[in-house]
């Protein structure tokens, strides 16, 4: 269960205070499916960031499964990081050295605090979330040679390579065209019944957000309480 | 290859051919400077500390003319030919603390067409008294040594058992000296004292020999032993006494040679000092810009779990690894540059009365080592700030500074 209680998150630009988190408040069921719309600047992917442990909230706290996740050290968080979630950047966040099996892969070199893993078991299981996600025949390329749309679903599965509890994803379906989109919406949705992986989208496309359980707004920092989306 | 943390850093060097090149080659020039430099130092300090302990004189006592050139002909084996008379050997045997003395004639044979093989420097000394020459031997024939036998230094080309030609004496190569680093005895060809003399006389009768101007009873240095725990500063000042002679101690030729040591290399030392500084400053400001380049993929890495100290390994990984190969590369070239130049540069360092023995394979594995873990050293130090900063990053400012 994710808790996230009285965030604040301010910023300080050349002497100014922006408030671009003003006391959010949410609770997350495990194996839920929720997105977050918004408009441009309301603050829903500095949310994400501070749920997803990228960025300290300047206030307030983020339960995990009972753990504050702001009182762990630097080592615990980035496990953290690696292990329970998998993050979907709304831009192309894929290593440009890097071929795209790689880059799914990527993630391991930093499970159990460094040490070896199973990697062969990794590349396995990379190979088949590129496969699911139409990618089979571009295991071996690197970003440079695959389309936005391609990239995106590099990312996508390389969010899923640990087999996180939770998924943030920023704009997942951003590069995707509509056939696409749906595609990906199933292997979400397929993924969170299989595996209760809970699952928050950030966007503002409104009918990506529809798909979801339960839909949030967020305005000028402020979460809206829930007002409507798709009951499952 | 399954993807690591060194592979990573791998594929972040080839990123970028030119920038990883020319850093490269700029460690490569330092490593390789250094590395050559300390391997010359190393060579010509060892090879006089080694030659001169093997020397086993503590005082060599010559004719006051034949100072300057006496060094010379001891580091480089240069032949000087300055007589003065045997009688020097009683008085310095009389003073108090000498253990022994025992005389050395030089001579030098000529190119000619029918007495002499080739061109060498020749030593006479006594087999009786003799505590510098016999106990060196590597390898001897099975008996003891005679009138007509000769031993050859370290650097010559006859071995044991030939027979060489000087001034119409046929001479029999008894032995072969171990190799010192003093050239005197590297290259020179030993025989009896006695054997010497006589011959300077026959050449005077044999037809078609060149003529030896040497007179019975002349030596050209006297080698002195002292006891142990007596005072070589008044021995010597005893010695000088006699203003036909000067006296030379094992210090005088360090000295000399260590001061032309510093002429030569200091400055290059100096120099590569500079350039470590240099070449540690534009690392630090390269991998500066790198960090900067790669914020959002730094970002990235840490928010699929690299921690800071992932993030800092990973920059000095490929500081370190860029550094090593320069290193290596440096090693490799100062190697290949020494030994295609191998003879010029013995050649020059002998004009400085610098001898020089190469140093073991064992010795310039350490320098290399050295030079290399310096380079290493000098990257990792280089690339320490900016590894630093970049591991400070928070995730979501370093993701959003490269939108």
């Amino acid at each position: 269960m994710i808790d996230i209680h009285d965030i604040w998150k301010i910023y300080d630009v050349g002497g100014q205070k922006i408030e671009a988190l003003k006391s959010v408040n949410l609770t997350i069921e495990k194996g839920s499916f929720i997105s977050i719309v918004g408009h441009s600047g309301s603050g829903k992917t500095t949310l994400l960031s501070v749920l997803g442990g990228l960025t300290k909230p300047s206030k307030g706290s983020v339960r995990i499964n009972g753990t504050d996740i702001w009182t762990l050290n630097d080592r615990q968080l980035s496990a953290m990081r690696n292990e329970k979630i998998g993050f979907i950047f709304q831009f192309s966040s894929l290593i440009p050295t890097l071929r795209a099996i790689d880059n799914v892969a990527l993630p391991v070199i930093y499970a159990n605090g460094g040490k070896k893993a199973n990697r062969s078991a990794v590349y396995e299981y990379a190979e088949e979330l590129l496969s699911t996600l139409g990618l089979s025949h571009k295991l071996q390329s690197f970003p440079s040679e695959l389309s936005g749309g391609q990239q995106r679903r590099v990312s996508i599965a390389r969010a899923f390579i640990n087999r996180p509890a939770i998924i943030l994803a920023d704009e997942p379906t951003g590069d995707l065209d509509t056939q696409s989109e749906e595609e990906v919406m199933e292997f979400f949705s397929r993924i969170n019944e299989q595996d209760h992986t809970t699952f928050l989208l950030v966007t503002h496309n409104l009918g990506l957000a529809r798909m979801t359980d339960k839909v949030h707004t967020m305005k000028d920092g402020m979460l809206n309480s829930n007002n409507g989306g798709n009951p499952a | 290859m399954n993807i690591s943390q060194t592979s990573l850093a791998l594929q972040n060097l080839a990123r970028r051919t030119f920038r990883t090149y020319a850093l490269l080659l700029a460690i490569a020039i330092v490593s390789g400077a250094i590395f050559s430099t300390s391997t010359l130092m190393w060579g010509v300090n060892n090879s006089l500390s080694k030659g001169l302990s093997k020397f086993g004189a503590d005082l060599l006592v010559v004719p006051k003319g034949s100072m300057i050139s006496m060094k010379s002909a001891l580091l480089t084996g240069e032949p000087s030919l300055f007589y003065m008379e045997g009688g020097i050997m009683e008085k310095i045997a009389s003073i108090k603390g000498v253990k022994s003395v025992s005389p050395q004639l030089f001579l030098t044979s000529v190119d000619g067409d029918c007495c002499v093989m080739g061109n060498a420097f020749i030593i006479g000394f006594n087999p009786k008294t003799d505590f510098t020459v016999l106990p060196w031997l590597e390898d001897k024939k099975e008996r003891a040594f005679q009138m007509d036998d000769v031993i050859v230094g370290a650097s010559n080309s006859y071995n044991v058992g030939d027979t060489v030609f000087f001034y119409g004496q046929n001479l029999t190569v008894y032995g072969k000296l171990g190799r010192t680093g003093v050239g005197l005895y590297d290259n020179a060809i030993f025989m009896n004292i006695e054997k010497a003399y006589s011959m300077a006389e026959e050449s005077h009768r044999l037809p078609k020999v060149a003529k030896l101007k040497l007179v019975r009873g002349q030596v050209s240095a006297v080698l002195v032993q002292t006891e142990v725990g007596s005072k070589i500063p008044f021995i010597s000042f005893t010695i000088s006494k006699d203003p036909d002679v000067k006296v030379i101690t094992a210090g005088n030729i360090i000295t000399s040679v260590r001061q032309n040591l510093v002429t030569l290399f200091g400055s290059t030392l100096v120099l590569s000092f500079v350039l470590i500084l240099a070449n540690a400053l534009m690392i630090g400001a390269i991998f500066s810009t790198i960090v900067n380049e790669r914020k959002r993929e730094l970002g990235i890495l840490r928010a699929i779990g690299a921690s800071k100290i992932s993030i800092f390994k990973l920059i000095v990984y490929e500081a370190a690894m860029l550094t090593s190969m320069g290193g290596a590369l440096g090693v490799f070239l100062g190697i290949v540059i020494m030994r295609v130049y191998q003879r010029t540069i013995i050649f020059n360092l002998k004009a400085l009365n610098m001898p020089y023995l190469w140093p073991p394979a064992s010795s310039i594995i350490i320098l290399a080592s050295i030079a290399i873990a310096a380079a290493v050293v000098v990257g990792v130090a280089g690339a320490f700030y900016p590894a630093l900063q970049g591991s400070k990053l928070q995730p979501y400012d370093a993701i959003r500074a490269g939108e």
